[in-house]
């Protein structure tokens, strides 16, 4: 107890901190899916990119080698045009992890900010922004996407990902706004704001980080959502233009029944790809709850 | 409650005009010219007077305010409108909605009664088999894009089975009208019934799980009365009510699940329509497949405000 | 005393908790035992077992619980013919045995009426449940005349009105009547009632007592109250249980435990009681320290870091009961020149199960 006394407060909460971390890593390290999906996702993105970096070639058809099963040459065989589908996966797996990956941050952000201007301020403005996310939510996300992608006519990768996040903020926004709204009345909000502290630094320094467990969840796993999203979308030809091959591009050839029923390793293979990242992504963010949720310790 | 109900309803027709004004100014707004469907352009370029008069006669130089306005009446009067290429929308709309209602509507059953069933078993029995294999497949049902699901069906059942048939709602030679939607809705159900009962299982599960952790389960086992009893009667019930809540949420997710389901089983039903209507930039047609989901979608919110008051008598006595 | 006088005679209780595979012991070698038509009081700080006790005589614990004991035996005195349960030998928590003795022999009042009750269901259709479970042949119109009575007979006004109505027109002390109308209707003999009163406000606190006092002293009724209001205690008990940690500390009549008061830890709770009247500058007192996490806690008096005639030996080993005087027991090496009052006691101690 002596000890403790003489050491100032701060290095209390450094070393409180520090084996909160340790505890937090062991129980992470404890969850066997969860490390399982960390050691997933980290190995097949790093596959991805350096795939991508490397410059493999996605494009140059075989026209020798139309359709072509598995082989030495082609590891997951060929597409219908004779394009090597090993390279297509990769290349395609670091265009829908980069879709998924800054979809998720970005919604999560744009929802967090939202939800803390309209859960802080109240009154009007956070009428307007609950009345527009409901308008969202209204409508099937699929569909807001496609009538989207109805209004922009082109098929770009920016338009992609300029709906996604136009579409993905709702729910980080109502989780944000509604824990705003019951932390903006406890005490220690009514001292800083006493004490003169400004607006933006209480919302984003004091009360913010309170809910950043389910925001740091909500994106891991949102993460996957939108692989998957861009997935389906790309599947019914609305997706990103053709000549970029992501996951979902790849498996639109699967929307002929001829290849469905010949060439099984044209679909095969980019839906492991899609089915065994999103898998992993989910236990990792289960995992991720599991550490952090505050309420379990 | 009737009063209740009442108000609920009358609240879906402004949030309907809202939506419909803001699709219709968003499609016009983004120079989508409806002329260069309806005309090629080297007709174009020949008779620029020609176009003009037919632009005059189809009213699309008016101010968009007034086309909407005039959109919206010919709506409500039930003339929904003619796709670019002539066939008129109403026809379309009357053929192809039921058959994605009839494909939604057994989705939406067969998940809620196998997604609550397994759900609640999962919660009474916990860490039992039952439990293991659900989670299993709660995991993978939402790690598998749907659309993959259906192909994999479509590849065991339909090609190397042969069971039943890979496409299409209706076949030409069929002898028995309802054999003949059973083998065609078979596949498709079966796929979005697989993705809805993995998020319906998982709540199911955990809401009971809440429920049974309740003091008034303890109240109910102190009474004496019998297990099932205490589950079904004073469990379930409670649950229900949650339960049935996400079920409607989930709805939205249904109707574009099932988009993207028509297009895998090339089903003829709205969403296949839609699809290709934004492929093809009809706009008319994409204006309403967009109304009729938002309306069903409405309808939706407005049923789960139903439920609730008829579940819980706090909102049914008070609200 | 034979089992006629003794309705509920418990020995060597353990109840273990499996958290995070971990095994925490959470009740240690509780014992006591209750005569028939009097009232048990159990007092102690929040978080000491107490309500853990009491659910595992219930087999109200989930599955994550593990109870063993020497004997729970409920003796149930029917036209003066005893039968004796062996309730830790009844296999199923919620099998027919057990659901048999819940209801017309024993029960439990809830802390929580706000909880307790099913928010779907009018409290009429409640309070009969448990009725028509036990009486097979019973016309429901039979049971609502019961409830009304009962409802009546605990000062619920407009019973006609009220018993159609749901949990949530209620107020909290009326809601804790019907709780105690569910705990009653089947005319049980023991009545477990784990702080009945905590959630509610003074004046009804006082109404539920004296409900409560009334079917101990009237209809002789067995009463075990689960509390921290030592005022309470004082009120209502004929013999209190003094419990720390999981442990019985101090068991003895009332007057032995208020005016003999031998546990440190039973003085320090008597002294941190409010009295109207404090003196000028005199302040209530508290117990120094908190109560330590059951998962950390070592070998020896669980009470030796709050206790201030803490010696060496208290942290050696677990402390045995001595006998102060008959019925009197006290676990404190202050008293080590008293006879044992009981043996054999199970030594244990954290232990992780793979």
């Amino acid at each position: 107890m002596s000890e403790a006394k003489t050491m100032s407060i701060k290095e209390q909460n450094k070393g409180a901190a520090t084996s909160l971390m340790k505890k937090n890593i062991r129980k992470f390290l404890r969850n066997k899916l969860a490390v399982f999906g960390l050691v997933v996702v980290a190995l097949m993105t790093i596959a991805c990119v350096v795939a991508f970096i490397g410059g493999i070639d996605f494009r140059t058809p075989d026209m020798a080698n139309m359709r072509a099963a598995p082989n030495s040459a082609h590891m997951f065989g060929t597409d219908t045009i004779g394009r090597d589908l090993l390279a297509r996966v990769l290349v395609g797996g670091c265009y829908s992890i980069f879709i998924g990956v800054f979809c998720a941050v970005a919604s999560n952000v744009l929802g967090a900010v939202l939800g803390a201007i309209a859960g802080y301020f109240g009154g009007k403005i956070d009428a307007l922004l609950v009345r527009l996310s409901e308008l969202f939510q209204a409508f099937p996300q699929l569909v807001l996407v496609m009538m989207l992608v109805a209004m922009l006519k082109t098929r770009g990768l920016g338009n992609l990902l300029l709906i996604f996040v136009i579409t993905g903020w709702m729910t980080t926004f109502r989780m944000v706004r509604n824990e705003f709204m019951s932390l903006k009345g406890e005490t220690y909000v009514k001292v800083c704001e006493a004490f003169g502290m400004s607006k933006s630094n209480v919302m984003f320094k004091q009360i913010l980080p309170n809910v950043m467990t389910p925001i740091i969840v909500s994106t891991t796993t949102n993460v996957a959502y939108f692989i998957l999203q861009e997935a389906s979308l790309s599947f019914i030809g609305l997706g990103v233009a053709d000549s970029t091959p992501t996951w979902g591009n790849i498996l639109n050839a699967a929307k002929n029944l001829q290849v469905v029923q010949n060439q099984w390793w044209i679909w095969v293979f980019p839906g492991l790809a899609i089915s065994l990242f999103v898998l992993a992504i989910n236990f990792l963010g289960d995992g991720l709850r599991d550490v952090l949720d505050a309420k379990q310790q | 409650m009737l009063k209740y109900i009442l108000k609920k309803l009358l609240m879906m027709i402004p949030m309907l005009l809202i939506i419909s004004f803001i699709v219709y100014m968003g499609l016009r707004s983004t120079g989508v010219d409806p002329i260069n469907f309806l005309v090629s352009p080297d007709v174009i370029a020949a008779n620029p007077d020609n176009i003009e008069a037919l632009r005059e006669s189809l009213g699309l130089n008016d101010p968009l305010i007034v086309q909407y306005g005039r959109w919206l009446g010919d709506l409500l009067r039930g003339n929904l409108g003619y796709s670019l290429d002539g066939t008129p929308i109403l026809q379309t709309v009357a053929t192809r909605l039921p058959y994605t209602l009839e494909l939604s509507a057994y989705a939406m059953l067969f998940s809620a009664v196998i997604g609550i069933g397994i759900g609640i078993i999962s919660a009474i029995r916990q860490n039992g088999i039952v439990d293991y294999i659900g989670r299993v497949l709660a995991v993978l049902g939402q790690a598998v894009p749907q659309f993959l699901v259906g192909i994999l069906l479509i590849w065991i059942f339909a090609i190397k089975l042969g069971w039943f048939p890979a496409a299409n709602r209706v076949s030409p030679d069929a002898t028995n009208a309802f054999v003949d939607a059973f083998m065609h809705l078979f596949l498709p159900v079966l796929t979005l019934t697989i993705g809805m009962v993995a998020v319906l299982m998982r709540y199911a599960r955990n809401t009971m799980l809440d429920v049974l952790n309740s003091d008034y389960i303890k109240t109910a086992r102190s009474k004496g009365i019998p297990e099932w009893k205490v589950y079904l009667k004073h469990g379930f019930r409670n649950a229900m009510k949650p339960v049935l809540v996400i079920l409607m949420f989930r709805i939205p997710a249904l109707i574009g699940g099932s988009v993207v389901i028509e297009t895998v089983f090339s089903y003829p039903g709205i969403g296949i329509t839609m699809t290709n209507a934004i492929t093809s930039g009809d706009y008319p047609v994409v204006l309403v497949t967009t109304l009729i989901i938002a309306a069903t979608m409405l309808i939706c919110s407005f049923m789960v405000d139903v439920f609730n008051a008829l579940l819980d008598p706090r909102v049914r006595l008070d609200g | 005393m034979d089992s006629k006088d003794i309705i509920l005679d418990v020995e060597n209780l353990n109840t273990t908790f499996i958290s995070d595979r971990k095994k925490i012991r959470i009740v240690k070698n509780v014992s006591f035992q209750l005569k028939r038509g009097s009232a048990l009081a159990v007092v102690g700080e929040s978080g000491c077992g107490k309500s853990v006790t009491m659910n595992s005589i219930m087999r109200f614990l989930g599955r994550n619980a593990i109870i063993e004991a020497d004997k729970i035996q409920y003796n149930a005195l029917r036209d003066g013919k005893v039968t004796e349960h062996r309730l830790e030998q009844i296999e199923k928590p919620h099998g027919p045995e057990m659901r048999a003795l819940r209801g017309p022999e024993m029960s439990m009042v809830f802390q929580d009426p706000m909880s307790s009750l099913n928010p779907v269901y009018k409290v009429g259709d409640q309070v009969a449940e448990g009725l028509l479970q036990h009486n097979k042949g019973m016309t429901k119109a039979q049971a609502r005349e019961k409830v009304l009575e009962m409802f009546r007979k605990l000062g619920i006004p407009d019973p006609e009105e009220r018993i159609d109505c749901y949990p949530h027109q209620f107020s909290g002390g009326m809601k804790q009547r019907v709780v105690i109308a569910i705990a009653m209707i089947c005319n049980p003999e023991l009545i477990i009632c784990d702080e009945p009163t905590t959630a509610l406000d003074v004046t009804i606190q006082a109404q539920i007592m004296e409900l409560l006092k009334e079917m101990q002293v009237k209809d002789g009724k067995s009463i075990i109250l689960i509390t921290h209001n030592m005022g309470l205690v004082a009120e209502m008990a004929d013999e209190v249980c003094v419990m720390y940690m999981g442990r019985v500390v101090e068991f003895g009549s009332l007057e032995d435990v208020f005016d003999r008061t031998s546990h440190p830890y039973t003085q320090a709770l008597l002294r941190s009681v409010p009295v109207l009247g404090l003196a000028d500058g005199q302040k209530l007192e508290t117990i120094p320290g908190a109560t330590p996490n059951p998962a950390d806690l070592k070998g020896g008096c669980e009470f030796a870091d709050r206790c201030p005639f803490c010696t060496d030996a208290c942290r050696e080993k677990d402390i045995p009961m001595f006998q102060l005087s008959p019925g009197h027991r006290v676990r404190c090496l202050k008293y080590q020149d008293y006879p044992v009052a009981e043996g054999g006691e199970v030594q244990g101690e954290v232990a992780e199960v793979q």
